[in-house]
């Protein structure tokens, strides 16, 4: 920190100290992350891939002639976090943008600073949808897009005409699962019960016990990542449900690591390791050349946090300037060419993506069932 | 129905024996073991040490106990002791005791969750319905822990000098009992104990950090509601347990899972003294 | 509950010109001061940081009341401080953002808060609850309200929380100076509150809650009523951190959050107004800055600093910085005001009237634990100006009975009536009120406050203390002031109740227990463990009040020599059951009592006393 700016340019924001900025001053773009708590767990990863991607681009020259830097704050996967993490990053680091995945809380809880401090930013986690902001830009999945291949090919596949929804009692739960519902009535089918446990619950016998009188065809789930992912399908093995189980929270990782009792579950995302392409052939050499044996495996969260940052690269490029009005108008156009294929933020801010639906195979592993080409994220921000 | 019933009492020995060793510490010494939850899941991390180092299934449990007590002891020689005096600090320090072992477990062993197999899988044909297996043995080892620890407390020499510090303890030391001794066995237990009932969830749940906190308001509440007293507590189990699950099952698991910290409450309000004696 | 209302505005001025109220002044100056400056010389980070934790510091405070000075542990004011963040953020949602919403939206949160905080007021206080009960209570609530929040759908923002709403455009800086200034406010308020007359309530509570009820102080009902208060201030700051922050979130109404406040109180230190807030600053400061860079070793350097303050000094960082100032910089420190005896009217005409009046009517009153009667049928009369000894051989059920007289709800049956009125069911504190007084077997005062205070505290039923001032007078009635002169209490007036000798604290209970102006005391072995001397001052005391003041006094006794030089009368209970009741003479030359204290086995009670 050096003297106090005036109050009157502070307000201006970002953009403007931004601008007068040296030309070989770096450019800087913060990741508010959970290093502690809920996202801890995946939050190593996410940095890895941010990492990567700007090594990458300072490796080609940087951007503008300029370097890049990336600034870690721990926003605590929570809200207060979070505030203390976007203060951080866009008044005292006073970086050009922000790129990051974080919990809905979290993200919700930085919006009011992004308004102050008036910077770009991409969110790359996936979430429950709706979330509209002027100055933020998705890039990963919305339940318009991850759920319709799931019921899609139990209904082709198994024929379900009922399903069982069951979530944690929160934001991302039961956004997910409303969506479901109303997608299966669309579709036709119909859903005998729809239940919640609450975030820290571990107990879910009076819920299985519902579904198995419920005889449904089909059980969709949508818990916090974690230990609800865990309690919850161990139980459910434990008690002999065998029918056609989709779970909309599980990334690869966790479902391989469950073992045996993930068998067979079916998972829905836009990145699984296995995607046969050139990029994701050369993103997964570059991470692994990169970090050796430090490496967190890239998943569902950490490859879009790789592709933010070349998207923000792009609109960089494409403006010639980090100034935030124009980053903004640019990062609906630009396109990215990453490991999940072609991406551009030009759907309300949001992303049309290829979406993969895949199944949990004994002793790990997950295989690729089906794909689904430039799958809409439908209306999420219509006023934007 | 069947089903219903199966866990009502399924949920009931699971309430039991995630709290049996907060009754014991809370019995003796008459303070709440804030660190309860971490005890547990230092529970279910002695278990997956134990898969690790490969010992057999069978043998997690009786580590996890051995851990527990160990570190029990060793908590109530550095800082329980000191607070004798001042209940509500030797509270609020089994807290802190708490917040360092979650700490201590997320330096060791990472935020993330670990995997322990489960040492039993699959169903059982009871009341008409298919059952989880494990869930009936869970049954048994609540019985068993019960019946094991009514034995020490009125069976051993332990027992007549826990029961004698438990009614009075000036007049216990007036008879040559060391209730120092006395108290640093039933913290060391409470806590194995408590440990024990995290690598018993192991198969029912994953391990991970804060696996244990979910327990720790019902268990108060239970201990409380029960006085202190180890029939009553499952007494309290029983019936706060299986409320739960019919809340649960008719209502949804969000209230279910306030059955018991509200029931509790009210209950103490009309009832201070606990039911013991009821 | 003391008011505001006598309060004229000469004595506020005066508390202010006081030498007291120039400090307070000066403190407050030098405060407001940094707080205007503050945005000024720091960087915006740190000012953004501070401005959340200015609000956090302002429920610290209230977690300080409720637990450093009253002594309730509490884990529930972050609900409350949730409760008011819900509030706002609700109104602002729903309703828009406009003068109107904002009153709303403040007093909203604080009438909420106070109405959530008479629940669990209701919940935890009572006569007869534990502390570890309300304790426990103060957890479920945040459980509770969480998952209520959690449910609550697009209505609370379920687990996101409310966000997106418009709230003051206020700069930054400003949001500095308003919220600075309002924990200035608060902890001036509270400051002033507890060191007033009637704050001393507070730590009276504290020290003997029990003690408080027998002098006639509703307990519950105060601790409800300052729980109140400090949740409706908790969520106003509440209100406060969402309007500024724009978001209200679970977390903010978590036990969590709940269990850091108590962190700061305690590393601050707890029963000190600036142990609270600087504990509560410097981690909300130190924890923005270090949580990055270390996430998890954060968490646990905070658990074992905080177990270590917990274990080694309680009295927390500021605790030890005071006791360091106390020794190295004496003159920092103002010395108490001395403080001036005075006689209290009123009395007098009352002890002249009808002075054969029956004071305490107990029929067939028995108490038994389940199957063990330990008072069986006890019947007894007595009347102004008599001095009956309650003897009998240990286990006799003396005490039982003494409890039962002061305890409406301690008889399995029969009927007691005080004064005329039956104490059927009454707490004691109600039963204090019809005119009994109690004094306990061990001393048992207020050990942290002054003889003075311990005085004024018995004195508070009576003449109602000023919330805002401190009295330099002490004003008692002419029994107790005779025993406050007579022991040589009057020279000890400032000095704390535990550093007295024991005969000392024995005095100044009785002193405080005359000081209710009672009909009827009730003195549970008062002489046991004093001096032969202190026993014959004791003795001369005590028959000196009863004849001056036609008191009632009811004296569990051992020494037979005591009771014969000062009783007017006997009672022999034995075995639960009153065997003898009758004069001195009657009494010490029966038969039956040589055969009690002998240990023989006695007949059945009837017959013998015939």
């Amino acid at each position: 920190m050096t003297h106090r700016l005036p109050v009157t340019l502070l307000a201006a924001g970002a953009a403007l100290i931004a601008g007068a900025a040296q030309a070989d001053d770096p450019i800087k773009i913060g990741v508010p992350v959970g290093l502690s708590g809920a996202n801890s767990v995946v939050a190593p990863s996410v940095v890895q891939s941010a990492e990567l991607a700007v090594a990458q681009i300072n490796e080609a020259g940087g951007l503008l002639g300029r370097p890049v830097e990336l600034v870690v704050a721990d926003d605590g996967s929570g809200a207060s976090g979070a505030q203390r993490a976007f203060d951080s990053l866009i008044f005292s680091d006073q970086v050009d943008a922000l790129i990051s995945m974080q919990t809905s809380a979290a993200r919700n809880a930085g919006l009011p600073i992004l308004s102050r401090g008036n910077v770009p930013y991409i969110y790359t986690s996936f979430y429950e949808g709706g979330s509209c902001h002027p100055n933020m830009f998705v890039n990963a999945w919305v339940p318009e897009q991850q759920v319709p291949p799931v019921v899609d090919h139990f209904q082709a596949e198994y024929g379900a005409e009922t399903y069982f929804l069951i979530g944690s009692d929160y934001s991302f739960g039961r956004g997910m699962l409303e969506f479901t519902r109303e997608y299966i009535e669309a579709a036709g089918g119909e859903v005998v019960g729809e239940e919640y446990l609450p975030m820290d619950g571990t107990d879910w016998a009076p819920i299985i016990s519902n579904l198995r009188s419920s005889e449904a065809d089909a059980v969709i789930t949508s818990t916090a990542g974690g230990a609800p992912n865990v309690t919850l399908t161990r139980q459910l093995r434990d008690s002999g449900v065998n029918i056609p189980y989709a779970n909309l929270a599980v990334d690869e990782g966790t479902a391989g690591d469950m073992g045996d009792v993930a068998a067979g579950i079916y998972i829905s995302a836009s990145y699984i390791t296995g995607i046969e392409s050139d990029e994701n052939a050369a993103f997964l050499a570059a991470m692994e050349e990169h970090f050796g044996d430090e490496l967190s495996t890239p998943n569902e969260l950490s490859v879009p946090q790789y592709e933010g940052i070349l998207a923000y690269a792009a609109a960089v490029e494409a403006t010639g300037s980090t100034e935030s009005a124009g980053i903004i108008e640019a990062l609906a156009e630009v396109s990215v060419d990453g490991p999940r294929g072609t991406i551009v933020m030009d759907h309300q801010r949001h992303a049309p993506l290829t979406m993969y639906l895949g199944r949990v195979v004994e002793g790990g592993g997950v295989e690729l069932v089906t794909e689904f080409d430039a799958v809409s994220p439908g209306e999420q921000c219509p006023d934007l | 129905m069947g089903n219903i019933l199966l866990d009502m009492i399924t949920t009931s020995a699971i309430l039991f024996l995630t709290s049996a060793g907060l009754l014991v510490v809370f019995g003796v010494m008459k303070i709440i073991n804030f660190a309860h939850a971490a005890f547990i899941t230092v529970g279910g991390y002695a278990t997956f040490v134990a898969h690790e180092i490969g010992l057999p299934p069978i043998l997690g449990p009786v580590f996890a106990f051995g851990v527990g007590a160990v570190l029990g002891a060793l908590a109530e020689w550095v800082i329980v002791r000191r607070l004798y005096a001042r209940p509500l600090d030797a509270i609020l320090a089994t807290w802190g005791l708490g917040l360092i072992l979650g700490q201590l477990v997320v330096l060791g062993f990472g935020r993330g969750v670990q995997f322990v197999p489960p040492p039993i899988q699959g169903t059982v044909a009871v009341l008409g319905t298919e059952y989880s297996l494990y869930r009936m043995v869970l049954i048994l080892l609540a019985i068993a822990v019960g019946l094991g620890f009514t034995a020490l407390i009125n069976g051993t020499r332990l027992g007549l000098s826990t029961r004698a510090v438990i009614m009075n303890e000036q007049l216990a030391q007036g008879l040559g009992i060391n209730s120092a001794r006395v108290r640093l066995i039933t913290f060391a237990i409470g806590c194995a104990l408590a440990a024990l009932a995290g690598s018993l969830l192991t198969p029912l749940t994953s391990v991970d950090p804060l696996m244990g906190l979910p327990y720790l308001i019902g268990a108060f509440m239970l201990v409380m509601v029960s006085g202190g007293s180890l029939p009553a507590l499952a007494v309290a189990c029983i019936v706060l347990g299986g409320m739960q699950a019919i809340i649960s099952t008719y209502l949804g698991s969000v209230l279910g899972g306030l059955t018991i910290a509200v029931f509790a409450a009210i209950a103490l309000r009309l009832r201070p003294e606990g039911f013991a004696r009821a | 509950m003391p008011d505001l209302a006598d309060t004229s505005r000469p004595a506020a001025m005066r508390a202010v010109l006081s030498p007291r109220g120039v400090k307070r002044t000066a403190i407050l100056a030098i405060f407001g001061a940094a707080v205007l400056v503050g945005p000024l010389v720091l960087d915006p980070y740190t000012v953004n940081i501070l401005v959340r934790a200015f609000f956090v510091a302002i429920v610290a405070v209230t977690v300080d009341i409720l637990w450093g000075y009253s002594g309730y542990l509490t884990f529930g004011q972050g609900a409350f401080f949730g409760l008011g963040a819900y509030t706002l953020a609700i109104t602002f949602s729903e309703l828009g953002f406009g003068p109107w919403q904002a009153i709303a939206a403040f007093g909203g949160a604080m009438l909420l808060g106070a109405l959530v905080a008479a629940l669990v007021g209701w919940l935890s206080f009572y006569p007869g609850s534990t502390p570890l009960y309300a304790t426990i209570i103060s957890l479920v609530l945040p459980i509770v309200l969480v998952q209520l929040i959690y449910s609550g759908g697009n209505f609370t923002g379920a687990s996101s929380g409310v966000v997106g709403y418009f709230s003051f455009t206020f700069m930054t800086d400003t949001w500095f100076r308003i919220a600075g200034i309002a924990t200035l406010a608060v902890a001036g308020l509270a400051h002033v509150l507890v060191s007033s007359d009637a704050g001393r309530l507070l730590r009276a509570l504290r020290d003997n809650e029990m003690r408080c009820a027998y002098l006639g102080l509703d307990t519950p009902r105060l601790r409800i009523v300052v729980l109140v208060a400090c949740a409706a201030v908790a969520a106003a700051a509440g209100a406060g951190y969402a309007a500024f922050g724009g978001i209200a979130a679970p977390e903010n109404a978590g036990f969590i959050f709940g269990t850091q406040l108590v962190v700061m109180v305690a590393l601050g230190g707890r029963g000190m107004l600036v142990g609270a807030i600087v504990g509560a600053l410097s981690i909300e400061l130190a924890s923005a800055y270090l949580s990055s860079i270390l996430p998890f070793m954060w968490e646990l350097l905070v658990g074992i600093a905080f177990v270590a303050v917990i274990v080694t000094m309680p009295a927390g960082l500021f605790g030890l910085l005071g006791a360091a100032a106390r020794r190295w910089a004496p003159w920092a420190f103002t010395a108490p005001e001395p403080v001036t005896l005075r006689t209290a009217a009123g009395r007098a005409e009352v002890a002249q009237a009808g002075t054969d009046d029956i004071v305490l009517e107990a029929n067939d009153v028995s108490k038994s634990f389940g199957a063990l009667t330990v008072l069986s049928g006890v019947s007894l009369t007595a009347r102004r100006g008599e001095l009956v000894s309650l003897v009998g051989p240990n286990g006799a059920g003396k005490t039982t009975l003494i409890r039962c007289l002061a305890d409406g709800r301690e008889a399995s049956s029969g009927a007691i009536r005080i004064g005329g009125t039956a104490t059927d069911k009454l707490p004691p504190h109600r039963v204090v009120r019809l005119g009994l007084g109690r004094k306990f077997q061990a001393a048992s005062v207020f050990e942290t406050l002054t003889v003075a205070d311990c005085l004024r505290i018995a004195r508070a039923g009576r003449d109602k203390p000023s919330l805002v001032t401190t009295s330099s007078e002490l004003a008692l009635p002419a029994a107790a002031r005779s025993v406050v002169e007579s022991s040589g209490l009057d020279a000890r007036l400032e000095d704390e109740a535990r550093h007295l000798s024991h005969g000392l604290k024995q005095a100044l209970e009785l002193a405080m227990v005359l000081a209710l102006e009672p009909e009827l005391v009730l003195l549970d072995e008062p002489t046991a463990g004093l001096t032969r001397a202190e026993r014959q001052r004791f003795a001369d005391i005590l028959t000196d009040v009863v004849e001056r003041e036609r008191l009632c006094v009811l004296i569990v006794e051992h020494d037979l020599d005591f009771v014969r030089q000062i009783s007017s009368r006997i009672v022999v209970l034995h075995q639960g059951e009153l065997a003898l009741d009758g004069s001195v003479d009657e009494v010490v030359n029966s038969q039956l009592v040589r055969e009690i204290y002998s240990g023989h086995q006695v007949e059945k009670t009837g017959e013998v006393t015939q």
